[in-house]
C-alpha cells in the first residue's frame, strides 16, 4: 500500500474527466455481472456451484450495486472536490454493503435442512474488493487525505465486517472453518505475532549494533554486507532445511540446549531463519540512515561542544529515525510473510492453516490462514509508515 | 584574548596553514580574508580544536589550548557557520538553548536566556520560538545561528562566513546588526570571509591570507593605504581602493565649520561616510554639502576639495608615522 502511496499525487487536475475512476467503475460493473458472485457447496470438500449477481442477491440488489458503480463512474466525468467526496462515500458504502450481500445470498441459496452446506466467496467479490481499494487510493490522492485517514476508514470497515461475520454469517465457509477451530486460530495468530515480534526486535537490536560497528570499521562493512546478501539469496525453504540437521545434532548432544527448546524443527530454526532474513533490510537501512545525516549538522554539534554520545543520541539518531523506521517496516512486512512458510517446519503460526488447507484441498481453510496474514501485513505497513511520517524532522513531509 | 604563534597545519604532504602568527586582543574584531582554500577556515577551526594544529602555539586567555578539554573549550567559544548548522529536528528555542543546556544551566535560566537572545536578534518569541529551521528564511536562520553562538555568553566568537549564503540586501542588514551588537557586547571575534567589503566594514584587525600564509595584517585603513603587494591591492579592489577608504571615514571627521557663504542645498548626516558624501555630490552635481546632526540641524560643511585633500593628508601622515 505504501508503494502506491509513494506515487506522485495527481491532485489539482480537476476540470477534465478522470479516466482512471471511469475505467475502474466499468471494470467493477463488468466483474459483478460476468463473474460468479458466490458459490454454494453441500459440504467442505465438494466443489461448489457458482451463482451470478441476480441469482445471489436478486434484481433489487443487482440494480443497487450497478447504480452505485454507474454513479461512481458518472461522478468521474466532471471531477471536483465535492464529487471526490461523494466517490469516497460510495466506496465506503459499497465496502460496508459487501457482507450484507453475502447475508442475502446465504439466506436465499442455502438449504436450511443441510447443516454442512456452505457459502463460498466468488471471484466477483475479490475482484470488486481489489478494484474498490484502487479507487480508494485514487480518491485519497485527489483529496490529499493523510495516510492516517485511510487507515482509520479501512479499520472501521474491517471492524464492521468482523461484526457481521460473527453475528449473521454462519453460512459462510470462511466463518465455518473458523468456528470449527477458533481456539486453534487464536493460538496460531498469537504464535505468528510472537514469532514476527521476536524476529523483528532481535534484528532491530542486532541491526543497530552491526550498523554502528560497520560505521566504525570499514572492513567489517564489506564482509557483513557480502554475508547478508548471500543469506538473502538462499530460498527460505532451503534455509529452514539447512538449519534442520545442525540444530537437531546440537539438541541431541547438548542437553542444556534441548532443555531450552532447541531442536531441528519448531520455533528455534524458524526464528533463526527469520532473523537471518530480517538482518539485511534492517542493517542496510540502519546503515544508510545513520550515514546520510548531514555532515554539516554533525560538525555544528561537535563545534557546540556536544560529546560523542550526545551527538549520536541527540542528533544523528533522531535525524536517522524516519529512514530507520522505513527499514523496520520493510523487515516486519517481509517477516510476516516468511513466517507463513515457517509452519512447514512446525513453528506454528497462521501458515499452518494454509498448508493444512492445501493438503485437504479445502480452499476456505487456506483463506483462513492467508487473509489474516494479509491484514496483519497491511496494518503493520500502514502504522509504521504513519509513525515514520510523524517523526520526520520538524514534523514536515 | 587569542594568540597564535608560528602555527602550522599539515594534512599528509599538504600544508594547509604555514607558520602564521596572529594576535587578537580582548574585545577586538579580527577578520581573516582570502580566496577559498587559503587556509582561513582551517585557522578558525584550529582555535576551537575542531582541527588540531600540527606545530606552533595557540593560546587562549594565557593558556595553550592543548591544556583545555576540547569539549569544554568549545562550550566557552561561540561558533556560527555559513549553512547555520541548525538542528532540523529542534525548534528555534531548543536550538538556541543548546550550549546552556550542555552546561547544565537550570531550565528557567535557559528559557530566560533564549528569550533575551531572541529579543536581541529581532526574533519575536511568540512568532519564532516554536518554528523549525525549515520554516525560516535564510536571514532568520542566520540570526538563530548567531543567537545560538551567543547563548552561553562566551567571550570568544568564531564565525565562518556566516553571511556567505545570504542575498546582498539581507547580508548588509545582518552586517549592520552584527556591528551594532559588537559595539555593545565587545566579544573577541574571529571572522572568516572572502568578501573584502564585509571585512573592511566589520573588522578592527584585518588579516589577508594566501596559500596558507599571512600576506599582510593590520587595521583596515592601514591596509588600504599601503597594500603590501599587488595581490592584497587587487583584493582591496584595485582602482576602487580610494572609494573603499572613503567608506571607512566619517563625514563628521572631515567637515569644516560653517562658513560665511550661503549653506549648500544638499544635506548629509555627519555619521555618513565620505564615500556616501562623494556619491551625493555626483548625484546632485555640486561640490559642497551641508553636514547636519541627527536633528537635521547644520553643524558644518564639506567641500569636494577638502575631501580630496584630506585623503591626501591621511596618506602623508601615515608615511610620516
Amino acid at each position: 500500500m505504501s508503494q502506491i502511496d509513494a506515487l506522485p499525487s495527481p491532485s489539482s487536475q480537476y476540470g477534465h474527466l478522470n479516466s482512471v475512476l471511469i475505467c475502474l467503475s466499468a471494470a467493477m460493473l463488468g466483474a459483478s455481472w460476468l463473474l460468479g458472485l458466490v458459490s454454494v457447496a453441500p459440504n467442505r470438500i465438494v466443489a461448489g456451484t457458482s451463482y451470478g449477481l441476480v441469482a445471489a442477491i436478486g434484481w433489487p440488489g443487482a440494480l443497487l450495486v450497478s447504480l452505485l458503480f454507474i454513479a461512481m463512474g458518472g461522478l468521474a466525468i466532471k471531477p471536483s472536490r465535492l464529487h471526490s467526496y461523494a466517490q469516497l462515500c460510495i466506496v465506503t458504502l459499497t465496502l460496508l454493503l459487501m457482507p450484507f450481500g453475502l447475508m442475502v445470498a446465504g439466506h436465499w441459496l442455502i438449504d436450511p435442512t443441510l447443516p454442512q452446506a456452505r457459502l463460498g466467496i466468488g471471484a466477483a467479490y475479490w475482484v470488486v474488493l481489489f478494484l474498490l481499494l484502487l479507487c480508494l487510493v485514487e480518491v485519497r490522492l485527489r483529496l490529499g487525505l493523510s495516510r492516517l485517514w485511510t487507515t482509520l476508514l479501512l479499520s472501521s470497515v474491517g471492524g464492521a465486517w468482523l461484526l457481521c461475520a460473527a453475528l449473521w454469517l454462519e453460512n459462510l465457509a470462511l466463518v465455518q472453518e473458523f468456528q470449527a477451530r477458533d481456539q486453534q486460530f487464536y493460538r496460531a495468530m498469537l504464535q505468528h505475532v510472537v514469532l514476527v515480534g521476536i524476529a523483528v526486535s532481535v534484528s532491530i537490536v542486532v541491526g543497530l549494533v552491526l550498523a554502528m560497528l560497520m560505521r566504525r570499521y570499514q572492513r567489517l562493512q564489506r564482509i557483513a554486507f557480502a554475508w547478508l546478501n548471500f543469506l538473502q539469496t538462499i530460498p527460505s525453504l532451503a534455509l529452514f532445511g539447512l538449519l534442520l540437521a545442525p540444530l537437531a545434532w546440537l539438541a541431541a548432544n547438548v542437553p542444556v540446549l534441548a532443555q531450552l527448546g532447541v531442536s531441528g524443527i519448531g520455533a528455534t530454526p524458524a526464528l533463526m531463519a527469520l532473523i537471518a532474513y530480517s538482518l539485511l533490510p534492517m542493517v542496510r537501512n540502519t546503515y544508510i540512515a545513520l550515514d546520510e545525516v548531514d555532515p554539516e549538522t554533525l560538525d555544528a554539534a561537535k563545534a557546540m561542544g556536544m560529546r560523542p554520545y550526545q551527538r549520536f543520541w541527540q542528533v544523528r539518531f533522531p535525524l536517522a529515525l524516519p529512514i530507520l523506521l522505513e527499514g523496520v517496516r520493510i523487515t516486519a512486512v517481509q517477516a510476516i510473510g516468511l513466517t507463513a512458510v515457517a509452519a512447514l517446519i512446525g513453528a506454528g503460526g497462521l501458515g499452518t492453516f494454509i498448508f493444512q488447507g492445501l493438503g485437504q484441498a479445502a480452499m476456505d481453510m487456506v483463506l483462513l490462514g492467508a487473509l489474516p496474514i494479509l491484514v496483519l501485513a497491511l496494518i503493520v505497513d500502514a502504522s509504521l509508515g504513519a509513525l515514520a511520517d510523524a517523526l520526520r524532522p520538524g514534523g514536515h513531509k | 584574548m587569542i594568540e597564535l604563534s608560528h602555527v602550522s597545519k599539515h594534512f599528509g604532504e599538504d600544508t594547509a596553514v604555514d607558520d602564521i602568527s596572529l594576535h587578537v586582543a580582548k574585545g577586538k574584531f579580527c577578520a581573516l580574508v582570502g580566496s577559498s582554500g587559503c587556509g582561513k577556515s582551517t585557522t578558525l577551526r584550529m582555535i576551537n580544536r575542531l582541527i588540531e594544529h600540527s606545530s606552533g602555539d595557540i593560546i587562549i586567555d594565557g593558556q595553550a589550548i592543548g591544556h583545555y578539554d576540547p569539549v569544554k573549550l568549545r562550550r566557552r567559544i561561540g561558533y556560527a557557520i555559513q549553512s547555520t548548522g541548525l538542528f532540523p529536528h529542534w525548534t528555534v528555542a531548543h536550538n538556541i538553548g543548546l550550549v546552556p543546556r550542555l552546561l547544565k544551566w537550570p531550565a528557567a535560566d535557559v528559557k530566560a536566556r533564549v528569550e533575551e537572545l531572541m529579543r536581541l536578534l529581532g526574533l519575536p518569541t511568540e512568532e519564532f520560538a516554536h518554528k523549525y529551521p525549515h520554516q525560516l528564511s535564510g536571514g532568520q536562520a542566520q540570526r538563530v545561528g548567531v543567537a545560538r553562538a551567543l547563548a552561553a555568553d562566551p567571550d570568544i566568537l568564531l564565525m565562518d562566513e556566516p553571511f556567505g549564503a545570504l542575498d546582498p540586501i539581507t547580508r548588509e542588514k545582518l552586517q549592520d546588526e552584527l556591528a551594532k551588537l559588537q559595539a555593545r557586547l565587545h566579544k573577541t571575534v574571529v571572522f572568516v570571509t572572502h568578501d573584502m567589503d564585509e571585512a573592511l566594514k566589520l573588522a578592527d584587525h584585518l588579516v589577508v591570507m594566501r596559500e596558507g600564509r599571512i600576506v599582510q595584517q593590520g587595521s583596515p585603513l592601514a591596509l588600504l593605504q599601503t597594500p603590501a603587494d599587488p595581490f592584497v591591492e587587487s583584493l582591496l579592489g584595485g582602482l576602487e581602493r580610494g572609494l573603499k577608504q572613503a567608506a571607512l571615514t566619517r563625514v563628521k571627521d572631515h567637515m569644516s565649520s560653517l562658513g560665511q557663504t550661503l549653506p549648500a542645498q544638499s544635506r548629509i548626516p555627519g555619521e555618513f561616510s565620505l564615500r556616501q558624501a562623494l556619491s551625493m555630490m555626483l548625484r546632485d552635481h555640486c561640490d559642497r554639502l551641508t553636514v547636519v546632526d541627527q536633528h537635521d540641524m547644520p553643524i558644518g560643511e564639506l567641500s569636494l576639495r577638502k575631501v580630496v585633500k584630506e585623503a591626501q593628508l591621511d596618506k602623508v601622515s601615515h608615511r610620516d608615522g
